[in-house]
């Protein structure tokens, strides 16, 4: 809820901007190695779950959590970047509706193997759920929670399982043809209505950077740790599949390389990349933050969370003033 | 077309005149806390018809009595909807409002819920506790004693109970569940229908402890009450809020800058808005007991606006209007100055077309049914236009910013990488 009042204090920061260039060296590092391998990995990835899924749809089968894993990976490795194609219609909500703070998706996803709805077989009737029914969560709770395991009609969770993943391909797949067709161009030329000037173009990256690590430091730490009388176990992200702390590394871990694009190579800001990563990794014995409610781990939980809000005023307040940006509106700032 | 006429205007006048250039930022804060202290007032005002409504239908229980309150209701959302603008960017505001506007909740709390609605869950244990029918129960481990339902039980025990956001005790949307009751109608029309017997005396009683319930509505709108006496007198003169904005007049107009994105973009396009779309979900509204979450997203837009255009007309139909940000803007910009009207007139009438529909008939639970196109192009629409002047909010941040706002004591200034130029 205090998140709004960071990017207040350099709101204002901007330098004297003289006239602008028409092109920036950054934005085309970041759209061309960051960005765009990034989707195309999603997109590939996500192709192969859903061939997968077509001929191994049980849920507890090897090949299907193989390419579910991998997959999800690539999403969680752009998934700092919501703006411009994956933000077009409700393509970000609909691969990654998390956190879900109302348990949005078991009770729409009970009313859907309840109801045996039949649209979910085609792509237009799986687009049309609500997307507490769609992507990689979803997904998670339809693979790894044994009551939908458990489910009597083993055909029709066949069927949604595959109503997903299929889903979840079509998507991934119009957001890299987005990207590659049009949109990377618009932030590469800037001087559109889109981004009236490089300018803009940085400070779209700058804000999708900053949210991104705030997403992490905020909502994969800061959700399960709760409070220090109420720690909240069970809102970690992804604990059932056992993916908590990787989500946490991996987003690091791309929120570095952008950072290091976008900061010239910034050498004490990547060390502090490195220094959250070292934390994060000496968390390996607990990938779900079950030690929230354990003191000691609890400890070692919270320094990373600090180390990654540290991160995060670095790039704000040196990094950015030093190129010349400021952070736009983020779409955190609601409740 | 007016507003084309608005900004054009704004545009001559400022090439007329370039003494505007020299508007103080200073007049323009006085002018935004004063439009703040009126929207204030105002809400205090409407929701002082409503306690009194209150006070009738809890005296003399009726079908009339029960309507009047609703109505008064409806009426003093119509200010407090255009103050939350306010809210981001000015800490007293934000850590305030969460007592009189919190949503959404778990009404399964306060009274009565249908079977339908579930029980405890993991995120609420206290989900179901129904405080009306329990003058005592347990809660986070500890014997509370209800047996009298006051603003202190309300405010000190109930409310965010057991740190759950969802236990909202107070303010206006568990007044909102006490008048109108909880909404089954899924996504067909019609709103929630309590009957007003849930407030009769003796035999005439339906759904029990109808004194409790009645005590309840007190103390909540009681609550509203003091809770809007504070939050206007921080805006008077000498009042925290006021003081704050005015003591540094850069901060002052990052926080006017601030309440119009966050509110404009993360706060009622996306969470409220966009979300609800998605999710296909009735419960999804604002204000879902009502069906009255137009209104509530309409005036969130009209409230951006007035803080923009530094003119508020208030519920009396007296204006209270000053030095502008618009003035700011256009004494820098003049294009995007029009560029700001042009949008958030464009955003407010997107909004209005929502509110048309749901006044004709077309409930906004309607228009979030799965499938359901105009509903979701209208809805849309609202977004689309809130998100659009969120990036001229920006545009105007950084046109600003060139004045050299707050930039002491930053080297790194004075010596810009120049990356982006």
């Amino acid at each position: 809820m205090r998140q709004f009042l960071k990017p207040l204090a350099f709101a204002f920061t901007l330098a004297a901007s003289p006239a602008l260039s028409a092109s920036a060296p950054v934005v085309r590092d970041i759209v061309e190695g960051h960005i765009l391998p990034g989707f195309e990995a999603l997109a590939t990835s996500s192709a192969a779950l859903d061939e997968t899924a077509q001929a191994h749809c049980a849920p507890t089968d090897p090949d299907l959590r193989a390419a579910f894993n991998t997959a999800f990976d690539a999403w969680v490795r752009v998934s700092h970047l919501r703006f411009g194609p994956t933000e077009q219609g409700d393509r970000g909500f609909a691969l990654a509706f998390w956190p879900d703070k109302r348990s949005k998706t078991p009770k729409a996803l009970s009313a859907l193997l309840a109801s045996q709805d039949p649209s979910i077989t085609t792509p237009a009737g799986m687009a049309s759920q609500s997307v507490a029914t769609r992507g990689f969560y979803a997904l998670e709770r339809l693979i790894y929670d044994p009551q939908y395991a458990q489910t009597t009609n083993a055909t029709y969770l066949c069927s949604l399982i595959q109503g997903v993943t299929g889903d979840i391909a079509h998507i991934t797949a119009a957001i890299n043809a987005d990207w590659t067709g049009g949109y990377g161009t618009l932030l590469l030329l800037a001087g559109n209505d889109s981004f009236r000037d490089p300018r803009e173009a940085g400070q779209q990256l700058l804000t999708a950077l900053l949210t991104g690590i705030e997403f992490t430091a905020d909502m994969r730490l800061g959700r399960p740790l709760g409070t220090f009388e109420r720690p909240r176990p069970e809102r970690a992200e992804a604990w059932r599949s056992k993916r908590s702390l990787r989500h946490v590394i991996l987003s690091l871990e791309a929120t570095r390389d952008m950072a290091a694009r976008l900061s010239g190579g910034d050498a004490a800001l990547d060390r502090q990349f490195q220094h959250a990563l070292d934390r994060a990794h000496a968390l390996a014995d607990d990938p779900i933050f079950a030690g929230v409610s354990d003191p000691q781990v609890r400890f070692q939980i919270e320094s990373l969370q600090q180390e990654i809000r540290n991160i995060d005023q670095t790039i704000a307040n040196d990094v950015a003033p030093r190129l010349g940006i400021a952070p736009g509106f983020n779409s955190l700032d609601g409740d | 077309m007016k507003s084309f006429k608005l900004a054009a205007s704004a545009l001559a006048l400022s090439l007329a005149t370039p003494a505007l250039a020299d508007v103080s930022k200073l007049d323009v804060l006085t002018n935004y806390a004063n439009i703040a202290e009126a929207g204030y007032a105002d809400s205090l005002a409407t929701a002082k018809t409503l306690q009194a409504a209150v006070n009738a239908l809890v005296e003399a229980p009726s079908a009339e009595n029960l309507q009047a309150a609703k109505s008064a209701w409806l009426a003093a959302r119509v200010p407090y909807q255009q103050t939350e603008v306010f809210r981001f960017g000015n800490a007293i505001v934000d850590d305030w409002e969460g007592k009189v506007n919190a949503w959404p909740l778990d009404e399964g709390l306060i009274d009565y819920v249908d079977a339908s609605y579930g029980g405890a869950t993991d995120e609420n244990a206290a989900a179901v506790l129904n405080v009306i029918a329990n003058p005592s129960f347990e809660l986070s481990g500890a014997l509370v004693d209800a047996s009298k339902i006051t603003p202190a039980l309300l405010e000190e025990s109930l409310q965010e109970a057991d740190g759950v956001e969802a236990n909202v005790a107070t303010g206006y949307h568990a007044i909102e569940f006490l008048l109108w009751g909880q909404d089954l109608n899924g996504h067909g029309a019609g709103a929630g229908n309590r009957p007003w017997t849930d407030y009769a005396a003796d035999d005439a009683c339906t759904h029990g402890n109808c004194d409790r319930r009645g005590e309840y509505l007190k103390a909540a709108t009681d609550l509203l009450i003091s809770d809007l006496e504070w939050i206007t007198a921080q805006w008077a003169t000498g009042g925290d809020a006021r003081e704050t904005v005015l003591a540094d007049t850069d901060a002052g107009i990052s926080a006017m800058l601030t309440g119009m994105g966050s509110l404009s973009y993360g706060e009622t396009a996306g969470e409220r808005m966009r979300l609800g779309v998605m999710l296909n979900d009735p419960e999804e509204e604002h204000s879902c007991f009502s069906d009255n979450t137009h209104n509530d997203h309409f005036y969130n837009g009209v409230g951006v606006q007035t803080v923009y255009n530094g003119s508020y007309t208030r519920v009396d139909g007296s204006v209270v209007e000053g030095a502008s940000l618009s003035d700011l803007v256009a004494a820098k910009d003049a294009a995007l100055d029009a560029e700001m009207e042009s949008k958030l007139s464009a955003a407010v009438l997107a909004l209005g077309k929502i509110k048309f529909a749901a006044e004709a008939g077309f409930a906004y639970d309607q228009m979030l049914e799965r499938g359901n196109t105009a509903g979701e192009a209208l809805i849309m629409g609202g977004v689309n236009g809130l998100v659009d002047q969120t990036k001229t909010i920006e545009r105007v941040v950084a046109a600003l910013g060139q004045d050299g706002i707050e930039i002491d004591g930053s080297d790194s200034l004075d010596n810009p990488a120049a990356v982006f130029e």
